[in-house]
């Protein structure tokens, strides 16, 4: 018999609002609003998701119904709940399924990501475990793969032709997986300055079979760029999604952000280029002659990167800017020459 | 996931060899049906050869991303595709999966499947596989039913020959 949840069980809000680089951390000890009390009787998922919804609205949750929606999908083994059958929907969920469904939502009260609450999402054709404080791939970046894949393709990357591409800061893993899952014949090497990446990239990798194919690297591209250069041959590619935020612009993410993703995977410093600079330096050295430099940026950064490369890294040459789905400059190409 | 058509009879009396390596390829049949009318048989992936192609420009498509700087600096999680054909002003709506960009090629598939019906009516590849499948189960409730009259003939047989002096006719 599972006892009901009283309203005198209502734990404080503790509202962790303090954005220092450590403030992530206390994340882990936020204890959630007002957690409804488990129903009484049965319900559907549908009564659920309406039920979460009002309450993540009340709580001044972001995005209520969808966050609502993905967790009850997702412990009813689906992605989406358009994905599931009207049927299925109306059926009453079991105990076991209420009470899961109770603990996920209890979660995202604390603004956990939703990604963090299920600990996975989809990344173009893959599906990747997700971990705090590791950085969660955004939706843009998906785009930032299809110029690599298609730019591979054209290269005919076949049997015959052994590519490598390498990543800076790949985090989950999401963009070195993704273009060894689209491209079989294709190597990989990623990097990262975070043990915690790294570990998450090793483990989507092991999940998805494609570990024979990828070599990963705990290194930081600033701070052990001689032993980067040491340690690997020239590459086809060069991709990268590195933090790009500029520090002024840290303090007004929203908390999703700011309570549990590492801000080291965020802050490219005063300008956001600290890390792409240095990218962008190493560049010549990592890649093979004619090989391409494809990074994901902030949207004023196309400009001043061209003017940067132009004035201090000879050997490479600008080549275009690209726009994302929603029309901003996202992504910079160059290469070498 | 391909749409794999389970092709039987037909598959036969053509004597065609289906091969999955590479991209599957489209399997096209012409044969007459005992009706006398003739179906077209597709196997394969969604994207079929027959399906019209989609002219990027006609479309318009929309997701919610917000009026902030997008990017790293956000965390939405609203990745569901609304396409519009903008001539015959057909919308698609996709949210079958978490990734934007697999929500958008998917509605791109759903966007050729409807502008085939919208274009081509009865002769649309929907109709013609609804027709198909209609026709399939009517041939297997058909010999299922002359199975089960075969069956039942045998077992009167049966019940006449031991019953020493019963009339059989």
């Amino acid at each position: 018999m599972w006892t009901r949840l009283l309203s005198t069980s209502y734990y404080r809000c503790f509202e962790c609002r303090s954005g220092g680089p450590k403030g992530i951390w206390r994340s882990r000890a936020v204890h959630t609003c007002s957690t409804p009390a488990l129903p009484a009787g049965k319900i559907t998922p549908l009564q659920a998701v309406s039920l979460w919804k009002r309450h993540f609205e009340e709580n001044g949750v972001t995005e209520p119904e969808q966050s609502s929606q993905y967790i009850i999908a997702h412990l009813l083994g689906a992605k989406t709940i358009e994905s599931l059958e009207q049927e299925r929907l109306t059926q009453f969920l079991s105990r076991e399924q209420t009470e899961q469904i109770w603990k996920l939502c209890t979660r995202r009260l604390s603004r956990m990501p939703v990604q963090y609450v299920i600990e996975e999402w989809d990344f173009r054709d893959l599906i990747l475990k997700m971990r705090p404080p590791v950085f969660i791939p955004r939706p843009e970046t998906e785009e930032l793969v299809e110029l690599v894949l298609t730019d591979l393709q054209m290269k005919n990357v076949s049997a015959d032709a052994q590519h490598t591409c390498l990543e800076v800061g790949c985090g989950s893993g999401a963009i070195s997986l993704s273009l060894l899952k689209s491209l079989p014949q294709l190597k990989a090497i990623a990097l990262d300055q975070s043990q915690d990446a790294v570990d998450l990239t090793r483990e989507n990798a092991l999940r998805l079979g494609l570990q024979d194919r990828l070599q990963i690297h705990h290194i930081d591209v600033i701070k052990d760029a001689e032993t980067l250069l040491r340690i690997i041959k020239p590459v086809s590619a060069l991709v990268s999604n590195p933090p790009y935020l500029f520090s002024e612009d840290m303090a007004s993410l929203e908390p999703e952000i700011f309570r549990f993703e590492d801000p080291a995977a965020l802050d490219g410093g005063k300008d956001g280029l600290k890390v792409i600079k240095q990218v962008l330096t190493l560049a010549p050295q990592i890649l093979s002659n004619h090989g391409r430099l494809y990074v994901e940026v902030d949207s004023r950064h196309p400009p001043l990167i061209r003017q940067w490369v132009e004035a201090n890294v000879h050997a490479l040459q600008f080549k275009e800017t690209r726009h994302d789905i929603t029309g901003r400059p996202r992504f910079c190409i160059l290469q070498k020459e | 996931m391909s749409a794999f058509v389970p092709i039987t009879s037909f598959v036969r009396s053509a004597s065609c060899r289906l091969t999955w390596k590479g991209s599957p390829r489209v399997l096209q049949l012409l044969t007459p049906n005992p009706a006398g009318l003739t179906c077209v048989l597709a196997a394969g992936k969604k994207d079929l050869i027959n399906l019209p192609v989609l002219v990027e420009d006609e479309l318009e498509e929309q997701f919610v991303r917000g009026s902030g700087p997008g990017g790293q600096a956000t965390n939405k999680t609203s990745n569901c595709v609304v396409l519009k054909h903008i001539p015959t002003g057909i919308v698609v709506k996709c949210h079958q999966t978490r990734s934007v960009d697999i929500n958008r090629k998917r509605a791109r598939e759903i966007m050729r499947e409807k502008l085939d019906v919208a274009y081509k009516g009865d002769l649309s590849e929907v109709v013609l596989k609804k027709k198909e499948s209609v026709l399939r189960k009517q041939e297997k409730r058909r010999k299922a039913n002359e199975n089960l009259e075969r069956k039942r003939l045998f077992k009167d047989a049966l019940a006449a020959d031991s019953k020493p002096g019963s009339d059989t006719v």
